[in-house]
């Protein structure tokens, strides 16, 4: 069967849903799927775990993220980077390569990589849990979620210049 | 059950990228190819993103008691004042305030928490799109191979540390 874009977020939504629901990835709330905030959580638990001083404030280990990770962090990071090699293995389109164009280049993307985590834990999510958190009727969220809409804007304002020069 | 999040999380990442893979699917690039070309292939995941989310929040909120905050402008307030006895702050919570998980979480100050979200997001959006996918592309394209996304991940993992070690001291002390 050939997915469609709408498919999959028909189903992913249905199921981050179901997975609060189900299997308590709570608190906080409407944490089923995100990509920033669970690489948060295993960064985070892994650095306090190599380096006991980088958790500690305040005399007892506090590890920053989800209170939900603070035993053993979420996976879902893990899960989106072995699904995605079996697919790109099974339909034979795994090949190195390197983006073409001057701006995602490795080094440029080494930049945008860490100022897109900035930007996201500064929202609190990534593009998914605020659309995520919209549907959990959040308003803030939904706020965030058309300002992401402007930024993309902006950037492709940025992305015409950059391609036509002008 | 200290187990039972990580493994549920890692069967949904599983199958999220597997299928993620196959229908390209990104929720930036939705955006940037509507507003670029005005193709609505990808943009049509955004949206059955937010109806069928909001239709599975609605069918378990009445089973399930971990989602018994769903609507969340009217439960959410209680949430805040149980946290707030805590901590001795004595306001009445509006409506407005934001799920926890922004660097802010649990300052009373509603307008503080929009201005963190409006400049997080625009910064979302901007660096996402000039970088090529939103964070879930990125990792999709890192696992079919592409060197580019893998220094971007690279970039991510240490955004990360960098953020709780500098930037969110800094936003606290500014709005917090």
């Amino acid at each position: 069967m050939r997915m469609t874009a709408a498919m999959v977020g028909a189903i992913s939504g249905f199921l981050a849903a179901a997975v609060q629901a189900f299997f308590h990835v709570i608190p906080p709330p409407a944490y089923g799927i995100c990509i920033a905030c669970h690489v948060r959580d295993l960064v985070n638990w892994i650095a306090a775990h190599i380096y006991p001083i980088y958790g500690i404030s305040h005399g007892k280990l506090i590890i920053p993220g989800g209170p939900v990770s603070y035993n053993f962090p979420l996976l879902t990071v893990v899960g989106v980077l072995i699904g995605a090699y079996i697919a790109a293995r099974i339909n034979r389109e795994f090949r190195w390569k390197v983006m073409r164009v001057a701006w995602q280049r490795p080094f440029a993307e080494f930049f945008w990589g860490m100022m897109v985590m900035i930007s996201a834990l500064t929202v609190g999510g990534c593009p998914i849990r605020t659309a995520l958190k919209t549907a959990y009727l959040d308003i803030t969220a939904a706020i965030g979620l058309v300002m992401i809409g402007v930024g993309v804007f902006f950037g492709c304002q940025v992305l015409k210049k950059l391609v036509y020069g002008r | 059950m200290d187990i039972l999040p990580p493994v549920a999380t890692l069967c949904l990442g599983i199958i999220f990228g597997y299928i993620g893979q196959r229908a390209r699917m990104c929720f930036i690039g939705g955006m940037r190819d509507y507003f670029l070309v005005r193709d609505t292939y990808l943009i049509k995941g955004l949206f059955t993103f937010l109806i069928f989310a909001f239709i599975g929040f609605f069918m378990f909120h009445f089973i399930s008691k971990a989602i018994s905050t769903f609507p969340w402008f009217l439960n959410g307030g209680a949430v805040f004042l149980k946290k707030w006895k805590t901590m001795g702050i004595n306001v009445d919570p509006s409506p407005i305030l934001p799920v926890p998980g922004d660097p802010i979480t649990w300052s009373p100050k509603v307008w503080a928490h929009i201005i963190v979200a409006m400049i997080g997001g625009f910064g979302l959006g901007f660096f996402s799109t000039l970088s090529g996918g939103c964070p879930f592309r990125q990792h999709v394209m890192a696992a079919e191979g592409s060197k580019s996304a893998i220094v971007y991940l690279i970039g991510l993992y240490l955004g990360a540390v960098v953020f709780h070690k500098f930037i969110a001291p800094i936003i606290k002390a500014i709005l917090g």
